[in-house]
C-alpha cells in the first residue's frame, strides 16, 4: 500500500487507495472494538494514521500518506 | 468513510446549498407527460429540490411548471383552474401562464397597473423522452439535454415508471452502483448458499448473468472517470481463460444504468432529490431494437424486476414500509434472502431502513464499495468546482450521454474499456 500511494496520481489510483485505507480503518476499528485486549497501543495507532493517510489521500496528498503509514509500519515493527 | 462536513454537502439540495446549486445546473425530469396528458387538464402537484411547484398543460399544450403558492395570498394553485392559457387562482382570480406572468387580475382597479409588476416563479421546461423536464437553474448558460438513448427511441420500445422513495437521492443512487449486494439482496436461498444442484443448473444457462454471477462471489471493481461520469466496471472470473464483466454508468448528476446483455432490454434509473428526505427514483426499461417483448411487459407488470407497482396519484409503491414490504417470512425462509417480492421493494427496504439520510460518518467501508466511494467523490469535485465557478461540463454537452452500459466475456488480457468500447456506444 505505501509502494501504491507513492505513485499514485489520478483520480481512479487515488479512489482505490482510498478504499484500501477504508477496509484497513474499518477492520482496526471492528477488532478494537470486539477484538482481545492485546497490543491495543499498536492498533490504536495504525486505526489513527490509517483515518490521517485517508484524509490525505481525499485532499489529493497520497505521499504524505505514504509517509504516515510508513512511519507507523516502522514503529509497528520495531515493536514487533 | 466521508467526514460530516461532506456528508451535509452532498445529501443537501435546497437553493444555495452545494448539491442544490449543481443538480440545478441540469435538465431534471420533473414528472411524466402523461400526468398532464391533455390541454387545460387538471394541475398537478410536483416537489422538488425542497420547492414546491404546480404543473400544468395550458390550452396550447405548453407545460408549464410554477410556485405552487399564489404569490397573493399563498393560497395553493392546486385548486386554480386551467383555462384559456394560464392557471387561475381560485382565491381572488389572479391567473398566471406557463411563464409565470400574471395575466389576468381581477380584483385590482387596472389603473394601478398592480397585474403588470406580479410574477410567480416558473421554470423552463421540455418535453423529452415520455417526460416533462425541468430547469431550474440560472437563466443563462441553459444546459443542453442529455442524449440518453432512452429518450430517444420510440416509445413502444420504453416503459417508464416513478416512484417515491423515503431517503435522500444519494442513498439511492449508492444501491444503484452498488453491484455487489445483487448476490445477497436479490438472490434466491439456493443461489446464496451456492448449492451443488444450483450451480449445476446455472452452467447450463444462456444468461450470462445467472452463469457466472454465482461461480464468483467476491467481484473486483474499476472505475474509470469519463466525460459524462464515472463507468463503474465489475469483474468476476469465468472461464479459464476469460473474465465476466459488468459495465454501470453513473452519468451526472444522477442517472445510472443497468449492465445489459445484448439481445436483452436494458434497464436504468434516475435520481432526483424531491427534498433532503425523499427522492423520485425513474426506472427505465428500453430496447433499442425492437419494441419492448411480452416477456418484458409482464415482468414489468409482475413486478419481478426493477419496476414496482405505486399509488397513482402519490406515487408512493404499493409496498412500502408501512406495510413492511409485504415481507413474507415464510418466503425467506424457504426461497428469497428477503422475503420481498421484486427488486424494487427490496432496494427500497433496505435502502429507507438507514434512515433518510444515512450517517456516513459511521460506516465502515471496504474495498467492495469502491464505485460508491468514487460516484461520492466525483460529486464533491463537481460541486466544490461549481462554487468556484466552474460549469459541470456534462450538462453542456448532452451528446456525451450516448452511452449504454453492457456485460460481456473477455480475454483475461483484454482491458475491458477497449474490449468493450463498441458495445457501451449508444445507437439510437
Amino acid at each position: 500500500m505505501i509502494a501504491h500511494l507513492e505513485i499514485s496520481t489520478d483520480f481512479e489510483h487515488l479512489i482505490y487507495r482510498e478504499s484500501e485505507l477504508d477496509a484497513i480503518w474499518s477492520i482496526s476499528g471492528f477488532v478494537l472494538k470486539y477484538g482481545p485486549a492485546a497490543d491495543r497501543k499498536s492498533l490504536v495507532r495504525l486505526h489513527e494514521c490509517a483515518h490521517v493517510a485517508h484524509d490525505l489521500v481525499v485532499d489529493g496528498r497520497p505521499r504524505e500518506a505514504a509517509e504516515i503509514l510508513d512511519r507507523a509500519y516502522n514503529h509497528l515493527s520495531a515493536q514487533v | 468513510m466521508l467526514s460530516r462536513e461532506e456528508n451535509e454537502l452532498l445529501t443537501r439540495t435546497g437553493q444555495g446549498t452545494a448539491a442544490g446549486e449543481y443538480f440545478r445546473r441540469f435538465w431534471l425530469p420533473a414528472l411524466l407527460s402523461s400526468e398532464v396528458p391533455d390541454p387545460d387538464c387538471p394541475p398537478v402537484r410536483v416537489r422538488l429540490m425542497g420547492e414546491d411547484l404546480i404543473a400544468f398543460r395550458d390550452t396550447r399544450g405548453r407545460v408549464g411548471l410554477i410556485d405552487e403558492f399564489c404569490p397573493h395570498r399563498l393560497a395553493s394553485l392546486f385548486w386554480g383552474r386551467n383555462e384559456e392559457c394560464g392557471l387561475r387562482c381560485v382565491y381572488h382570480g389572479w391567473k398566471f401562464d406557463v411563464d409565470g406572468v400574471c395575466v389576468d387580475m381581477p380584483n385590482e382597479p387596472p389603473e394601478y397597473g398592480f397585474q403588470n409588476r406580479v410574477r410567480t416563479a416558473a421554470y423552463p421546461t421540455r418535453e423529452y423522452g415520455g417526460m416533462v423536464w425541468v430547469y431550474m437553474g440560472p437563466p443563462a448558460p441553459t444546459p443542453e439535454l442529455p442524449k440518453l438513448e432512452w429518450a430517444r427511441v420510440p416509445e413502444a420500445h420504453r416503459y417508464i415508471s416513478k416512484r417515491f422513495q423515503e431517503t435522500n437521492y444519494l442513498q439511492a443512487i449508492e444501491g444503484g452502483i452498488d453491484s455487489s449486494h445483487s448476490n445477497s439482496l436479490h438472490a434466491s436461498v439456493e443461489a446464496f448458499r451456492g448449492t451443488g444442484e444450483f450451480l449445476a443448473k446455472v452452467q447450463a444457462s444462456t444468461s450470462m448473468r445467472t452463469k457466472y454471477h454465482w461461480m464468483d462471489r467476491s467481484p473486483r471493481f474499476t472505475v474509470k472517470k469519463t466525460d459524462y461520469g464515472l463507468v463503474i466496471a465489475v469483474r468476476r472470473n469465468a472461464e479459464a481463460d476469460t473474465y465476466y464483466w459488468r459495465m454501470t454508468q453513473f452519468l451526472l448528476p444522477s442517472h445510472t444504468m443497468i449492465p445489459y446483455q445484448k439481445g436483452h432490454s436494458i434497464h436504468g434509473h434516475c435520481w432526483v432529490p424531491r427534498d433532503d428526505q425523499t427522492c423520485w427514483v425513474w426506472t427505465i426499461s428500453w430496447n433499442p431494437e425492437e419494441p419492448l417483448s411480452q416477456e418484458d411487459r409482464e415482468s414489468i407488470s409482475n413486478e419481478t424486476f426493477v419496476h414496482a407497482k405505486v399509488d397513482p396519484v402519490t406515487f408512493r409503491p404499493v409496498r412500502n414500509k408501512e406495510n413492511n414490504y409485504g415481507i413474507d417470512r415464510e418466503v425467506q425462509r424457504t426461497t428469497t434472502m428477503t422475503g420481498i417480492h421484486g427488486f424494487a421493494a427490496q432496494d427500497q427496504a433496505l435502502q429507507e431502513s438507514m434512515g433518510a439520510v444515512v450517517d456516513r460518518t459511521r460506516e465502515r467501508l471496504g474495498t467492495s464499495d469502491t464505485a460508491i466511494i468514487a460516484t461520492r467523490r466525483l460529486l464533491l469535485q463537481e460541486m466544490r468546482a461549481l462554487a468556484q465557478g466552474q460549469e459541470p461540463e456534462a450538462a453542456h454537452r448532452g451528446e456525451v450521454y450516448w452511452v449504454r452500459s453492457c456485460s460481456l466475456l473477455l480475454n483475461r488480457e483484454v482491458e475491458f474499456d477497449e474490449g468493450a468500447r463498441e458495445l457501451m456506444k449508444g445507437e439510437v
